[in-house]
């Protein structure tokens, strides 16, 4: 109700830095590992690199407590419809990290995978790119504070640009003529 | 079923009960990755189980036909991506038989250290993650302490931290610095006194051989039946290590090390703890490994001279079938390679070690509570990269 | 033992075995595909072969067949032999028309169970008397046999795009229409009453329900 209404004046940016700042400083995410790069965070997760000291460090089990899916692994078409059933059951706001080459872009499956998505893109939203393969442990951390500087500059109740509302009602349409629909095969 | 006598079910007439399904994955903390296990319980207990995979599948056999036989190694790598120079080493190999050449002396034995590096590496996380399982926490800890020690001294020579592609058809692919060999007996000493620490926090916990003692009890003759390769195997009581009886590598004829097998300690043979116990242990052995190896490196080259001849444009070998088998930490992987002339096999068919392991799930789950469930899966210490390939 | 005395024993117990052929790299045995169970049964109970393990199934399609290979292991005796069966191609043989048939070894061996099934999803041999050959890898509803040489790539499954360039699912938009709202509740209106306690229910002989419906293959 009061979200993305109010006019976007000093007070209201104060209290939106205010919910960035804590959003950002809190994100939990969600203990989801597919292949090789949920090894590297699990390395993010343990001492040395220790991800507790952003705020990050509590992994939750379930979606539905979790603000964060960090997407590790190549997504093929069987876990595509699963990781849009996670992606679905998370509570906004909700963010997505897409860690790897494989959910990039296809990563090296990307020419002869006959059952591999090309980046998890194609299937749910995504925030941050993290490349590599695997992305060093630095890497997802860097993806990670990015992350936290993306939501800080969230609009949570000033009113910028477009309401999520009117950007529904661009996505609700499909496109006259999509790309690579129905093409193949 | 013997398990399901130890749980008494309570049959009364004006109990309404009924059986649950219960699906386990493939988004769970415990299934080490993604698996699927569609459970079938009575209460507690579970009574059919069947494994659902498929969720990793990344067509690695089809790829293998279409790139060259260099090209492939980074997608061995991937298979078993805890053990990446293990897989290489195989498939390396393999190609080695193929086109009849042998990798030199120093890059064997540099071979062997960064295997067993490996496989210690590999070990560590079945041992942070089952204490994860069990819900002991501290392990985890513990272990990625010491695995950022053995990927920072594999890093040195790699270029990376995980998926190495260092062990090449004909030798490795880069030389090691000056320090590298004393920096590997150093992280030995000071591993051996990690490790009587791992005991402290898991072996000799009673929780934990509570949890885990008598619990999925695989006998001999199943194991052999289903398959099952390594530390599964050997938790058995079958002294079986294809480096000990069917050396792929000659410098493992010629180091001394023990093969440790499952002896009942703290309840039947074949359960949960003796799999667990024997790949504590193989630990211990790689450190052992190791040790002798680095004193044995000759100078020499690290690539076959007539293989970098031959990598100046894609291998071709002859029209030949070959299949290879070694030992990784999790079990026996094989590589079958149908060559018909070209740059590429026609055939490229890798058999996890850990797709068989699991494939002894369903027999072992039905009688077991949820939680041994856990146990079970946990201490078969499965990879989905290998079971899906 | 090596290969040779393994193939002269197994060819003088078990008839419809081949040559030992040796031109190739390692060598290999062909076998009928009738004799193939005889012969695997034959490894692993005679005393001197004791092949204890199946180790590898594989199935190679080749232009004028399709083999499989079985890699058999001994533990006891530190010895394997390989062991094929070969389907000649039919003229005009292709991924759709050929379905090559062998009799399945998962009586013989349990470790045949998941490494035929993946031979059967991923190169469409099928494995009679095997006691669940279903997909294991790929979807239960997709459609044809990836690892032949003239599978055609699929552009999507099931509204997954699996192409480099396809347009994303969240940009598409959704086929389903949006769920009716509730109509609100009069004034009024009373709530609805709780479900009745467990006791009024009927109870089967035993207290246990009849063993609900199989539920297949059904992934959800």
């Amino acid at each position: 109700m009061l979200n993305n209404s109010l006019p976007d004046v000093a007070p209201v940016k104060a209290v939106d830095g205010l919910v960035g700042w804590g959003r950002g400083s809190s994100i939990w995410p969600m203990t989801f590992g597919i292949a090789c790069c949920a090894i590297e965070m699990m390395a993010v997760y343990a001492a040395t690199f220790d991800l507790d000291r952003f705020g990050a460090g509590v992994p939750r089990a379930t979606p539905r407590q979790s603000d964060l899916i960090i997407v590790p692994g190549t997504v093929n078409a069987k876990m595509a419809v699963r990781v849009r059933r996670l992606y679905d059951q998370m509570a906004e706001p909700r963010y997505v990290i897409a860690m790897g080459a494989c959910v990039c872009g296809g990563g090296p499956y990307v020419k002869w995978g006959y059952n591999t998505v090309k980046g998890v893109h194609k299937v749910i939203p995504v925030d941050i790119f993290v490349p590599g393969c695997p992305p060093r442990p630095e890497a997802l951390m860097d993806g990670i504070l990015k992350l936290k500087e993306k939501i800080s500059r969230e609009a949570v109740f000033a009113r910028r640009g477009k309401t999520a509302r009117e950007m529904e009602g661009r996505y609700a349409q499909a496109p006259a003529a999509a790309p690579g629909r129905g093409a193949g095969a | 079923m013997e398990a399901l006598e130890l749980y008494t079910v309570d049959e009364r007439d004006d109990l309404y009960t009924e059986e649950l399904k219960l699906n386990l994955g493939p988004q769970h903390p415990s299934t080490h990755g993604v698996l699927r296990v569609e459970l079938k319980m009575d209460g507690e207990i579970i009574t059919a189980s069947r494994c659902d995979i498929g969720y990793l599948h990344r067509c690695a056999e089809k790829i293998g036909e279409n790139v060259s036989y260099l090209q492939f190694t980074p997608y061995t790598d991937r298979m078993d991506y805890l053990a990446a120079c293990n897989n290489e080493l195989a498939w390396s190999l393999a190609v080695e038989k193929l086109l009849g050449v042998e990798a030199p002396e120093r890059a064997q034995w540099l071979r062997v250290i960064v295997c067993e590096l490996n496989r210690i590496a590999s070990h560590l996380i079945a041992f942070g993650t089952y204490g994860i399982d069990m819900g002991a926490n501290t392990p985890f800890f513990y272990a990625f302490r010491e695995r950022e020690a053995v990927m920072a001294l594999l890093e040195r020579p790699s270029g990376a931290r995980m998926l190495y592609n260092y062990v090449r058809p004909g030798g490795v692919a880069h030389d090691i610095d000056e320090s590298w060999l004393s920096d590997v007996l150093a992280f030995c000493g000071e591993f051996e006194k990690r490790w009587a620490e791992y005991n402290q926090l898991l072996t000799t916990n009673r929780i934990f051989i509570g949890r885990t003692a008598n619990v999925g009890v695989l006998p001999r003759d199943m194991a052999l039946a289903w398959g099952c390769t390594g530390p599964v195997l050997r938790g058995s009581g079958v002294k079986w290590d294809l480096r000990r009886d069917v050396p792929y590598l000659w410098p493992y004829d010629e180091i001394e090390f023990d093969v440790p097998v499952g002896e009942g300690t703290h309840g039947t043979l074949g359960d949960c703890w003796d799999r667990y116990w024997v790949r504590m242990r193989e630990m211990m052995e790689s450190i052992r490994i190791i040790r002798q190896a680095c004193a044995r490196v000759p100078s020499g080259d690290f690539m076959d001279k007539a293989m970098v001849r031959m990598y100046k444009s894609p291998l071709k070998p002859g029209k030949g079938e070959v299949y290879m088998r070694c030992e990784n930490p999790r079990g026996e992987l094989g590589f079958y390679i149908v060559s018909d002339g070209g740059t590429s096999p026609l055939r490229c068919r890798a058999r996890g070690p850990s797709f068989c392991n699991l494939s002894v799930l369903d027999a072992l789950l039905p009688g077991c509570m949820i939680a041994d469930g856990v146990a079970v899966i946990g201490s078969l210490d499965i990879v989905l990269g290998e079971v899906d390939r | 033992m090596n290969e040779d005395a393994l193939h002269a024993r197994l060819a003088a117990a078990v008839p419809g075995v081949g040559v030992l052929d040796s031109s190739v790299k390692d060598p290999f045995v062909v076998v009928e595909p009738g004799a193939l169970v005889a012969a695997l049964t034959f490894l692993r109970d005679d005393p001197a072969c004791g092949m204890e393990m199946l180790h590898n199934v594989t199935a190679v399609e080749r232009p004028e067949a399709m083999e499989v290979v079985y890699h058999v292991c001994s533990l006891s005796q530190h010895h394997s032999l390989t062991v094929k069966v070969r389907m000649p191609r039919p003229e005009g043989g292709t991924h759709d028309t050929w379905i090559p048939e062998v009799p399945s070894v998962a009586g013989v061996y349990a470790s045949a169970d998941w490494h035929e099934r993946e031979q059967w999803d991923l190169l469409g041999v099928r494995f009679t008397g095997h006691p669940d050959l279903r997909r294991i890898l790929l979807p239960p509803e997709w459609k044809g046999h990836p690892l032949r040489k003239d599978y055609v790539y699929p552009g999507e499954h099931g509204g997954i795009p699996l192409e480099l360039d396809a347009v994303p699912l969240y940009e598409r938009g959704s086929d389903e229409p949006p769920p009716e709202p509730h109509p609100p509740r009069p004034p009024g209106t009373p709530l609805v009453q709780p479900p009745a306690p467990f006791s009024s229910r009927p109870v089967a002989a035993g207290g246990r329900t009849a063993e609900p419906g199989a539920g297949g293959g059904e992934p959800h």
